[in-house]
């Protein structure tokens, strides 16, 4: 499938040697919807929450502590500008190495959260996360050996071979893992149950993001 | 099995990783089956197997030409346009490799032999954003792993509910002790009796 077809006219590209990133209305749209999300992340506190304990009359406060206030402020403005990389890329392989950039930080975000619980499903995460990289770079070698390129502009153009698919279906799957889309969506659904706010949220909406894009990206490589 | 217990089971964080690899090993054995059809005319081009073992080339099989910023070595990107005075150190050879290749006709199949201008080349001129990314893929990786390893978050010796299930354990541990004590106690009773009797 064309640019053209997806996202309206081409806009410019940005090239930087063999990795040209294009600018179409759509994939504009989402980077600076992703950009000023990371800035309102950057200037805003944490919210706090009150558990109500069970059989007593007290209740438990969760904060967030300076340092790991920090800590997790800087994760999510990376993953920010990351997931918004992610959506102006022109490269397969780019593409890729944003995903797994993406999959890091989430668990970086969480690892600073001192429940057990959330730790234990975020340990879980990153373990789908690790083997994600087997299909996600896996998937862009296949494409790159049977197509001959990794550049989406001239991917859209080709015909694609059973080979080129089978790689797109492991690259989809990789995503599906990284993003954690059903079924492998309880880890990562666990791991958002913590105080914190606009940190926790910047892990569900990068991987929303990503997989309009990846949505994207696959048509224009199968199509 | 009724699917609402399916449910219940996606819904455990432990089970994910094991259902994800589960799935990934059925794609990875249906791909064995897809037809391979490489593209000869690809990216980054190299040269036939063999081809240059044949000819008898110093550093057979990755000899790509070229003289170090007088001619450009035989590499084919993909926009040309992007990457004017690409090539131009394709052939550059650090002086030990130099040395190394003189006296050895094998120095091309060795680890260290992969020509090192090519690499920059590809690493730093055509696909160098791709190396800034991976590069900060490890930095994050690093940043987390530090701050982990400074505030020890996974600690739980002090957690509540860890502490819960360490008491239940140990007052279930001792009641099977005291009841194994009472079970010898009148094995040897009954032993003793006999014994009298």
């Amino acid at each position: 499938m064309d640019f053209g077809t997806l996202g309206g006219n081409l806009l410019g590209t940005i090239s930087l040697g063999d990795i040209v990133l294009y600018l179409t209305p759509f994939n504009l749209f989402l980077f600076a919807v992703l950009l000023g999300f990371t800035v309102l992340i950057a200037l805003s506190k944490p919210e706090t929450q009150i558990e109500a304990t069970m059989h007593y009359l007290n209740n438990t406060e969760v904060t967030v502590g300076p340092k790991e206030f920090k800590q997790r402020r800087f994760l999510s403005i990376i993953c920010g500008i990351a997931s918004a990389g992610a959506m102006i890329t022109g490269d397969l392989f780019n593409f890729t190495l944003f995903m797994a950039l993406v999959g890091i930080l989430n668990i970086g975000i969480v690892s600073a959260v001192k429940q057990t619980s959330v730790l234990n499903s975020a340990f879980n995460y990153g373990l789908i996360a690790m083997m994600c990289s087997l299909p996600l770079f896996g998937g862009a070698a296949i494409i790159l050996a049977s197509a001959g390129t990794l550049s989406l502009a001239v991917l859209s153009q080709m015909p694609a071979s059973p080979m080129v698919v089978f790689g797109a279906v492991l690259m989809l799957i990789g995503i599906l893992g990284e993003s954690g889309v059903a079924p492998f969506f309880a880890s990562k659904a666990e791991m958002f149950r913590t105080a914190g706010s606009p940190f926790i949220v910047i892990i569900h909406l990068s991987s929303l993001f990503i997989i309009v894009r990846a949505v994207e990206i696959l048509l224009l490589v199968l199509w | 099995m009724r699917i609402g217990a399916l449910w219940n089971k996606l819904a455990e964080p432990k089970n994910i990783p094991r259902l994800f690899a589960f799935s990934l090993g059925i794609i990875l054995i249906i791909g064995l089956i897809v037809p391979m059809a490489l593209n000869p005319d690809q990216l980054y081009v190299r040269p036939a197997p063999q081809e240059q073992i044949d000819q008898g080339l110093a550093i057979a099989p990755y000899d790509r030409g070229g003289e170090v910023l007088s001619q450009a070595g035989i590499i084919n990107p993909q926009y040309p346009e992007n990457a004017a005075s690409l090539g131009m150190i394709t052939g550059y050879m650090s002086p030990l490799a130099q040395w190394v290749s003189s006296v050895s006709p094998y120095f091309g199949t060795s680890i260290y032999s992969s020509p090192g201008g090519l690499i920059d080349e590809i690493l730093y001129y055509t696909r160098g954003f791709d190396t800034i990314l991976e590069s900060s893929i490890l930095m994050m990786s690093f940043i987390i792993a530090s701050w982990l390893s400074i505030n020890y978050t996974m600690n739980r010796k002090n957690d509540e509910n860890e502490i819960k299930k360490d008491v239940k354990k140990a007052i279930s541990d001792s009641a099977n002790v005291a009841r194994e004590v009472k079970a010898n106690d009148e094995k040897a009773r009954a032993k003793q009796l006999r014994r009298d009797n």
